[in-house]
């Protein structure tokens, strides 16, 4: 687990960079399929397939990184690209054994990842019982189940990529299940106590998680918990859609607000890579708590 | 850092895989963007001209057992409430739907002829005409037949002789009023 630090003006610097560098890559990660699937659809089982080797290769290439901020940062890119291949995969099967759209517009690639739950459930289960997983959330539930048996695992961890690159794509799938659960008419449905329920809790969770990261003043860290909070406020923007109260602007393609995003996302690569790179020269210091 | 250098080398890779997609998006999204000027040119002059077909969509396994009567209900209204979340129900687990004529005719939505090998209409994706009014609200320029389910639609195609009464109809485009996921 990384070290919580008191909430400090570069802690809320470093905060609303990493949550504006994921949001921005979660909404660009969905202009690019939008605009695949609208202009060009002849390429997309290529691209996912570049996705995938471009994927696997940065997730490589962590092992060479010495900084858990670069560790962090090209493990995230490694899983959204992975993501995007399993996204594609999902199409493509849904295409070829013909799964329909579903009567409240869910996508077919969607309908299929509903129903890999039980899969997510065993590789959660194997988290959960690893008493060597730092996750936050692993461990508060390890600790309230009684499943711990001793002092959680301490110590250097060599490589962040891996970690980074696995939780992003564990914390997507989790919600995108969770989602499609909550969308389904049979079970609850898109108007349902259970998907109001995510909204209202997500919007909470979004808040208490950004109190947490405010605690992380450096990219490594912050990166990594920027991950679940940012993913868990998508929830709500994917659910107001639904509901039809927002028009995503990465699925009807509004330029304007498109462009914000976009130049948010670049602005924030810039200062995550200047940091980076500052500290790798050692012109960056950051104290530990004593 | 110089390690990390590999890491931008992997993004420049996926940027140079996407480099034809970009190039190609340009005459895509110039070709996509004639296509539906194209389609909608056409179909409003098919409408004007009174070739368009207009029909209910209709869910075709409680069609075909006699369990929902479609074809008794005043036309437009094919459904009861209950009876059309059950149809929609059964639409998303792929069971096949028709067009139902104001005048009776029932036509099977299939592909051009000529094609042997195909897909899942269901799951297929139409263009969708657009009209100016419906511009305005940002309205997606695709349809599939499953939320459409109950509802008035006109379509721009071929009709085939199909087989028993039941005519095969090639859908390019269609049009429809109100959202394509009405909500709530």
């Amino acid at each position: 687990m990384a070290t919580k630090k008191p909430i400090t003006l570069k802690s809320i610097f470093y905060t609303a960079v990493s949550l504006v560098w994921i949001f921005g890559l979660s909404a660009i990660g969905h202009i690019v399929m939008v605009l695949i699937e609208k202009y060009n659809p002849a390429i997309k089982y290529d691209f996912a397939w570049a996705c995938a080797i471009t994927g696997i290769l940065a997730l490589y290439s962590t092992r060479f990184m010495k900084s858990d901020g670069w560790q962090s940062f090209i493990g995230c890119m490694a899983g959204l690209c992975v993501w995007f291949a399993w996204e594609y995969s999902l199409m493509y099967g849904g295409h070829d054994l013909g799964v329909t759209y579903t009567w409240n517009g869910s996508y077919p690639e969607y309908r299929m990842m509903k129903w890999t739950y039980m899969m997510l459930l065993m590789v959660f289960l194997y988290l959960l019982f690893q008493e060597s997983v730092r996750c936050n959330f692993i461990f508060y539930l390890r600790k309230k189940l009684r499943l711990m048996r001793g002092a959680v695992a301490t110590g250097k961890v060599d490589n962040y990529g891996p970690r980074t690159f696995f939780e992003y794509i564990m914390v997507t799938w989790t919600f995108y299940v969770l989602l499609m659960i909550g969308y389904d008419e049979v079970l609850f449905g898109a108007y349902s106590w259970f998907t109001y329920m995510v909204f209202f809790v997500s919007f909470s969770i979004f808040f208490y998680l950004t109190y947490k990261l405010l605690g992380y003043d450096r990219f490594g860290a912050n990166l990594r918990y920027a991950i679940p909070t940012v993913t868990i406020l998508w929830n709500d923007v994917e659910i107001l859609a639904k509901w039809q109260m927002l028009k995503e602007p990465w699925v009807h393609i509004n330029w304007p607000i498109m462009s914000v995003i976009i130049g948010g996302f670049a602005v924030s690569t810039y200062l995550i890579v200047k940091d980076l790179r500052g500290r790798s020269q050692g012109m960056i210091e950051t104290k530990d708590i004593h | 850092m110089r390690y990390a250098h590999f890491g931008l080398i992997c993004i420049m890779a996926l940027m140079i895989f996407v480099q034809p997609a970009y190039s190609q998006e340009q005459t895509g999204k110039e070709k996509y963007e004639a296509r539906l000027t194209s389609l909608a040119d056409r179909f409003f002059a098919a409408q004007k001209a009174g070739t368009t077909i207009k029909g209910v969509i209709v869910e075709g396994n409680s069609l075909f057992n006699g369990t929902t009567e479609p074809q008794k209900k005043p036309y437009g209204k094919p459904y009861s409430d209950a009876e059309r979340k059950t149809a929609l129900r059964s639409a998303e687990r792929n069971s096949k739907v028709f067009l139902l004529a104001r005048d009776g005719t029932l036509y099977s939505p299939t592909v051009k002829k000529g094609q042997a090998e195909s897909e899942s209409l269901g799951a297929y994706r139409f263009d969708r005409v657009i009209t100016e009014e419906q511009k305005k609200k940002k309205t997606l320029p695709w349809a599939t037949l499953v939320p459409l389910v109950g509802r008035e639609i006109e379509v721009l195609g071929e009709v085939y002789p199909g087989y028993s009464g039941v005519k095969g109809l090639f859908i390019e485009a269609l049009g429809f009023e109100g959202d394509y996921v009405p909500g709530k």
